[in-house]
C-alpha cells in the first residue's frame, strides 16, 4: 500500500495521460481536443518533472555540507517542451479559427458531414 | 465585460501587483525558481487580462502592436549580442566568464542580460498569438 501511495505522482500522470487520450478521441468539439491534447502534454511534464527532484535535494551546486543534488536536466528539458508545447497549442488553435471560418462549425461531425455533402454534389 | 464595475476595480487594483511579480521572477532567476520564460508569460497575462476587461482596443494602447513586434526581435538580438559580446571581450560564443572582470560576476551579468533577452521575447510571441486570435474575428465581420 505505501509503495502504491510513495509513487503518486505516476498515479497523477497516469490519470491525466488517460484523462486527455480519452478527450482527444472521445470529443467531437475541435476546442475540447485541444484541451485534451494539451491535459496529454501536462502529464508528459509531470512524468519528467517529478523524478528529478529529489526531497531535500539542493540546486547542483558545489557548496560545503551540500551532498543531495536534485537533477537539472529533466527540468530544462521540460522547460522546452513547455515552450514547444505552447507553440503547437497556438498553431492547433490557429487551424481551428480557420476550420470555424472556412465551415462555420468546430464540431467534427458537422464539417465531416459537409465535406461528404459536398462530395455527393460534386459526384452528381 | 465593459461596464463590470467590479471586474474593473479589481482589474486595476491587480494589474501593479501581476507586472511586479513578473519582475520579480524575471529578477530572480538568478538565485532560484523563475526566469525569463515564466516573467514573459506573467507579463503577458497581465496584459491579456487588462485586455479581456477593457476591451483589445484599451490593451493594445496598453501595449501597441508595433512594440510587440519589436519586443520579438529585440529579445533575439539581446540574446545573440550577449554572445557576440563574449566573442568581443576574447571568449567563446555566450561565454559569460569573460563578462566581467570576477567570473562569477560575469556569470551573474550573462545570465541576467539572457534572461531580460528571454523575457521580451516570450511576452512578445504571447501578446502577439493573444492580438492576432483576438483581432480576428472582429476583422472579418467589418469586412462583410
Amino acid at each position: 500500500m505505501s509503495e502504491v501511495a510513495e509513487h503518486y505522482t505516476y498515479w497523477v500522470t497516469i490519470f491525466l495521460m488517460v484523462a486527455g487520450i480519452y478527450i482527444l478521441i472521445a470529443r467531437g468539439n475541435l476546442m475540447k481536443k485541444l484541451i485534451g491534447l494539451a491535459t496529454l502534454q501536462t502529464s508528459v511534464y509531470l512524468l519528467y518533472v517529478a523524478p528529478g527532484k529529489l526531497i531535500g535535494g539542493t540546486a547542483p551546486i558545489i557548496a560545503e555540507g551540500f551532498k543531495v543534488y536534485s537533477n537539472p536536466l529533466p527540468h530544462v528539458l521540460i522547460l522546452t517542451a513547455i515552450v514547444v508545447g505552447v507553440a503547437t497549442l497556438a498553431l492547433g488553435l490557429a487551424i481551428v479559427v480557420r476550420i470555424r471560418e472556412a465551415y462555420g462549425s468546430i464540431e467534427e461531425d458537422e464539417i465531416l458531414e459537409r465535406d461528404r455533402a459536398e462530395d455527393e454534389r460534386r459526384a452528381l | 465585460m465593459k461596464h463590470d464595475i467590479i471586474l474593473r476595480v479589481i482589474a486595476k487594483l491587480t494589474m501593479p501587483f501581476m507586472v511586479l511579480f513578473a519582475v520579480y521572477v524575471q529578477f530572480h532567476g538568478d538565485f532560484g525558481p523563475g526566469g525569463g520564460f515564466q516573467a514573459g508569460v506573467i507579463a503577458a497575462a497581465a496584459v491579456v487580462f487588462y485586455a479581456l476587461i477593457f476591451g483589445l482596443e484599451t490593451g493594445q494602447r496598453l501595449a501597441p502592436e508595433w512594440v510587440v513586434e519589436k519586443m520579438l526581435a529585440a529579445g533575439v538580438l539581446l540574446y545573440a549580442g550577449v554572445g557576440f559580446a563574449g566573442m568581443l571581450l576574447g571568449g567563446n560564443y555566450l561565454d559569460y566568464f569573460v563578462l566581467a572582470h570576477d567570473p562569477v560576476h560575469g556569470q551573474h551579468r550573462g545570465i541576467f542580460w539572457v534572461e531580460a533577452g528571454v523575457g521580451l521575447t516570450v511576452a512578445g510571441v504571447m501578446l502577439k498569438i493573444f492580438y492576432m486570435f483576438a483581432g480576428r474575428g472582429r476583422v472579418d465581420e467589418e469586412d462583410r
